[in-house]
């Protein structure tokens, strides 16, 4: 079909992404090669590559990419795993499936913020009610949020609230995308369920579980909110993630040429990831396709 | 598949389990809102009348202005959320339209051109004393239109198709705010200096979330669209009925289950959005996040009055699920994975 | 159907015009400017800590002039952002800014000068000096005017210190009476005397937070260890050479004791910011505390405590012994100095200079900051505002809130630490959040146990001192001796 209306319908879309996302990306790139502090107005210089060597040479930021990296792939992986699991269950129709539906949906909509403020609350290690729960067994005022092992645990199990259903809803679809004819094959060779499983249900939920897995920790890299709100990167800098680092740089301390580099390597970190990701799986999905 | 009749209670009792986890954390801020300060400091509490005593003060302190204005926060948050979805949706779904529609090829050193023409202009502009944002707004035509005409050419290089196109759209998703955040300060503030405020204002944040909701929105609607049958638009075609009514006559209503969804789910992401909300407000639009993180400060951990605060931000969204949740139940979702 | 809608837009229109007339009838009071039609714009940390003190003003202010105010309030983290983004753009964004006193340094290059007249009147002698000749006045020039006055004061449970059974336990064990504590070592036995987890009463309680105020109650420990008398301004850099003291014998014994308080703190501490400690102690879970005034108008507060009644107060501990850089010795003394700790200095309300309203906004602040305004607003819990002028120790106003004792007591810790010989100053330094952050830093991990005391301190002064020639030692040592009041 050929038609001139396509413009029409094409470009404002494209001009208003031009015009918001592109000017951004220059401007920090460039300013990723100056010396810039806002306070005191000095004039910016040019310092080449400095702040990018500057980082890469620092512990804390390569400490920062590890803290992301373990709330991040972990945190996916049980999202993952959890959110098939409750999928799966849900289109085997268990009873209440509408209301657990509708109420699984919940958490992901909800204000990351609000639901930090939230689950703060409940890992408070005196007045939370899972410090009851704890206390009962034995085992009072844990350090839900003051020591590492536990600190991370909590955000984690926070991640995992608040984006399992993301994976619940995309795995649902998928699940309900899936041909009837190949299971009604599968019964009457007498096929456990179990092998049901690793024979039909997941080699063909693979290509929806790459991308659900990949948005994910797209996504999870950049979080903020959470952290800052119930950790504050604590203790000490061993929850700081990556966007709380360069947001600590650039709105503490205005040292805005050093949160530029930052902001890029994130950046070319991310498309990195994005690339290899897919490079390393595209062969596997075609292969069983 | 079939199943035991034990099998069948185990996922029940996974389902309900999960189910508990989901919501008591919801209850406990709901139950926490109605709570005495006496209460919060000494200990948990689950069961309004029989473990304490509920009160409305909290929630009168919320709308009494004294813990920031609440009302008028939460209006700047519906303004703006609900005319940024709008706008995206109606760009966006056009945009995902013509790409499941119409074929499109963009070459690769176009792109080359339009970075390199508009680079030029603006450094030749800004050498001639031209004001910075006068600079850019005529750099970014001049480039647009030098690589609009290259792409007529047979040029060299590669071609880039519509799928590269959504990916492109994709991919601006995929950058983190951070890296635009201040830089879009930066730019509005210059916009500013020459009379057009941008900063704190209700036009500066709808267009900011529209652009960064437009690839969710582009990625999302493009799957309902290819799921539509091409047949009646062909036979309308044939007609020659303009693409523009075909698209609101008939395309738009057979994807309407699409389209509501699709603008609910972008309203929930402007809505609870923190970052660009607090970088590009100064206090007339601040919107609920950056009030709710206020609570969080300085003062320490008042439950009673965070828990109101939680609840405000919270209940609109949990209307859209409910919401949601129904409109799901028709299989809607299943287009938007592919 | 028409008619209708013409007497609808004859009704709306009249309305209109009638509600202009009364606008325009607000006449200012006898003596007063007359802003009608300014309307100012003040930023505010989100309340009701300090923010509703300004709404007060600008109520009683708008009633006065007919000026409008429109308070604009963000979390505390995002107003240091908020200013330096909005003064570094040029943007006239705010009439009025309060902030910390910390980042006058960084402000005052945008601020426009206090009016000299502001400066003749009877409500400017009444200020404390401490706020009125030095934390209001940067590089010679009155930038800002106190809003209130911060400093850290012990509180203690009367009720639990009066107990003749605690008291008698204490001489048995101890050799001594159970007193209100003067040192930290004092201190640290009633703390562990009181320490009693199995009932849940813990022996003190701080703040250990980062970005929960945690380094200020780090500070006021080391005052009391490095505030040396004959060496004015040596706390935090040698005013002659900007070396930072950070790591000196009085700092790690300082960072020693702030760790022992963790161990004597309710569990989660690590957690707590100075909000935290006030509920802890007004819920009774401790016996000590010391913090910001606040604790003071919240414990003795009936609706949000349980320990109303029993709130007792005094000075901060003192040390018979202070760490001399010039000698590199500990000084003894005859007595127990006491050095106060100024923590945060007091919030201070400024006039930007890109405001088109300077001198209504400096009206509107000094109409806020008034003997009649900020008497209301200091005896006012959740205000925020502590003491800063003499009128405010007024004990009568006082026992509308508290006990007779509670006010005594309050007033007197208030007064005597704000007038003590020794007050020691709080850091106020451009580049501020540089240092602290590297401060913050590692004192978490000496809290956490990663690294000693001495390993986390030799840290921060080596990098404090790379700041300060990254930033130009001179300009820094200048910005130093100025903040510390010296020539």
């Amino acid at each position: 079909m050929k038609d001139r209306s396509k413009y029409i319908f094409i470009w404002p879309a494209v001009l208003v992404v031009l015009i918001v996302t592109l000017f951004p990306l220059v401007y920090t790139l460039n300013l990723s090669f100056q010396y810039v502090r806002l306070i005191p107005p000095l004039p910016p210089r040019y310092v080449g590559v400095d702040n990018y060597a500057k980082l890469l040479d620092q512990a804390r930021f390569w400490g920062v990419i590890g803290n992301t990296s373990t709330l991040v792939f972990i945190s996916v992986g049980l999202q993952y795993v959890l959110g098939l699991g409750i999928a799966m269950a849900l289109h085997s129709k268990v009873p209440g499936e509408r209301l657990f539906r509708v109420t699984f949906l919940l958490p992901m909509l909800l204000t990351p913020i609000a639901v930090a403020l939230v689950w703060k609350q409940i890992f408070n290690s005196q007045f939370g009610p899972l410090n009851q729960i704890f206390t009962t067994f034995g085992y009072p005022n844990p350090p839900f949020l003051t020591e590492i092992t536990w600190t991370y645990s909590s955000l984690i199990t926070v991640e995992i609230w608040q984006w399992t259903p993301f994976v619940i809803l995309m795995m649902l679809a998928g699940l309900q995308s899936l041909p009837q004819d190949i299971y009604e094959a599968a019964k009457l060779e007498n096929a456990s369920n179990w092998q049901i499983f690793w024979t039909i249900t997941f080699p063909m939920l693979l290509p929806i579980s790459v991308a659900v897995i990949f948005i994910r920790i797209v996504e999870a890299f950049k979080i903020i909110d959470t952290v800052f709100i119930m950790t504050g990167g604590g203790p000490g800098i061993a929850t700081e993630t990556l966007t709380l680092f360069a947001y600590q740089e650039g709105l503490k301390k205005f040292n805005l040429g050093y949160t530029s580099a930052i902001s890029f390597l994130f950046l070319i970190f991310i498309i990195v990831f994005g690339t290899l990701y897919m490079a390393l799986l595209k062969p596997q999905l075609e292969k069983r396709n | 598949m079939q199943q035991n009749k034990w099998g069948r209670w185990g996922v029940f009792a996974f389902c309900a389990i999960w189910f508990v986890l989901t919501l008591f954390p919801l209850y406990w801020t709901l139950v926490t809102s109605f709570k005495p300060v006496l209460f919060v400091t000494s200990g948990p509490t689950y069961l309004p009348w029989i473990d304490f005593t509920p009160t409305l003060k909290p929630w009168l302190d919320a709308f009494s202005g004294e813990r920031g204005d609440f009302v008028a926060t939460f209006l700047n948050s519906v303004w703006i959320s609900v005319s940024a979805s709008l706008i995206a949706v109606i760009l966006g779904s056009m945009a995902a339209y013509a790409l499941v529609r119409f074929e499109f090829r963009v070459r690769v050193l176009s792109g080359v051109l339009f970075a390199l023409a508009g680079i030029g202009t603006y450094v030749g502009l800004t050498q001639v004393k031209v004001g910075e944002v006068y600079a850019m707004a005529t750099a970014f035509p001049v480039a647009l239109a030098v690589s609009v005409i290259a792409n007529r050419f047979p040029l060299p290089g590669p071609v880039m198709k519509n799928n590269d196109v959504v990916f492109w759209f994709i991919s601006n998703r995929m950058m983190p705010p951070i890296v635009s955040a201040f830089a879009l300060y930066m730019l509005y503030s210059k916009i500013g200096k020459e009379g057009m405020k941008m900063i704190d204002t209700y036009w500066g944040l709808t267009i900011c979330y529209t652009a960064f909701s437009l690839p969710l929105v582009v990625w999302l609607m493009r799957d309902f669209f290819q799921s539509l049958p091409v047949e009646v638009e062909e036979a309308a075609l044939v007609d020659d009925v303009p693409r523009f009514r075909i698209f609101l006559e008939i395309v738009v209503p057979m994807a309407r289950p699409g389209l509501i969804a699709v603008t609910l789910i972008t309203l929930g992401f402007v809505w609870n959005e923190f970052l660009f909300a607090l970088i590009l407000t100064t206090g007339d639009w601040q919107t609920l996040p950056i009030l709710l993180s206020g609570q969080n400060s300085y003062r320490g951990d008042e439950w009673w009055a965070i828990a109101v605060a939680v609840m405000i931000a919270m209940l609109p969204m949990v209307l859209i699920t409910i919401f949601l949740g129904r409109m799901m139940r028709s299989g809607l979702m299943l287009g938007s994975i592919r | 159907m028409r008619k209708l809608f013409t007497g609808f837009a004859a009704a709306v229109s009249l309305a209109l015009v009638s509600a202009g007339s009364v606008y325009a009838q607000c006449k200012p009071q006898a003596g007063m400017p007359d802003y009608n039609g300014v309307t100012l714009t003040v930023g505010s940390q989100v309340g009701p800590y300090i923010a509703s003190a300004m709404k007060q003003g600008g109520d009683s202010w708008t009633k006065k002039t007919c000026g409008k105010v429109n308070i604009v309030e963000f979390p505390f983290g995002e107003l240091y952002p908020k200013y330096v983004t909005a003064f570094a753009a040029g943007e006239d964004a705010f009439d009025v800014i309060t902030f910390a006193p910390a980042w006058t340094p960084d402000l005052a290059p945008f601020l426009s000068d206090m009016p000299a007249k502001m400066r003749q009147t009877e409500a400017w002698m009444d200020i404390h000096p401490t706020y009125r000749d030095r934390l209001m006045m940067w590089e010679g020039k009155h930038k800002s005017q106190t809003i209130d006055g911060d400093l850290h004061t012990m509180h203690y449970r009367i009720d639990l210190f009066e107990n003749p059974a605690e008291q008698a336990a204490f001489k048995q064990k101890y050799g001594r009476d159970l007193l209100v504590p003067r040192t930290w070592e004092e201190y640290y036995e009633v703390a562990e005397f009181f320490h009693r987890p199995e009932k849940g009463i813990y022996g003190t309680t701080e703040a250990f937070a980062r970005g929960g105020q945690q380094f200020w109650f780090f500070f006021t420990h080391a005052a009391s260890y490095t505030n040396h008398p004959d060496n004015p301004g040596a706390m935090f850099f040698d005013p002659e050479t900007m070396d930072a003291q950070v790591n000196n014998p009085g700092w790690v014994r300082a960072l020693e004791d702030y760790k022992r308080s963790l161990a004597l703190a309710p569990p989660g501490a690590l957690n707590f910011s100075s909000g935290d400690t006030r509920q802890q102690f007004a819920g009774g879970k401790t016996s000590m505390n010391f913090d910001w005034g606040d604790t003071g108008t919240v414990g003795t507060d009936k609706s949000q405590s349980q320990i109303a009644g029993s709130v007792g107060s005094d000075l901060t501990p003192g040390s018979f012994e202070i760490w001399n850089h010039k000698t590199k010795k500990w000084d003894r003394f005859t007595r127990v100095v006491r050095s106060p700790f100024m923590a945060f200095n007091g919030w201070q309300a400024a006039v930007p200079a890109t405001s088109k309203n300077t001198e209504a906004a400096w009206h509107y602040v000094e109409t806020t900051t008034n003997v009649e305004n900020s008497g209301i607003q200091v005896i006012t819990g959740g205000s925020g505002v502590n003491p800063y002028r003499y009128s405010h120790f007024d004990s009568a106003v006082w026992e509308k809130k508290m006990s007779p004792r509670e006010a005594q007591e309050y007033l007197v810790a208030q007064r005597d630490s704000l007038g003590a010989d020794n007050v020691a100053l709080d850091m106020r330094l451009p580049f501020y959040f540089d240092y602290t952050e590297v401060l913050e830093i590692e004192l978490t991990k000496a809290l956490a146990g990663q690294a000693s005391p001495q390993e986390a301190l030799d840290s921060v002064a080596q990098q404090w001192n790379e700041l300060t020639d990254q930033f130009g030692r001179d300009k820094q040592l200048a910005a130093y001796r100025a903040s510390m009041g010296l020539k």
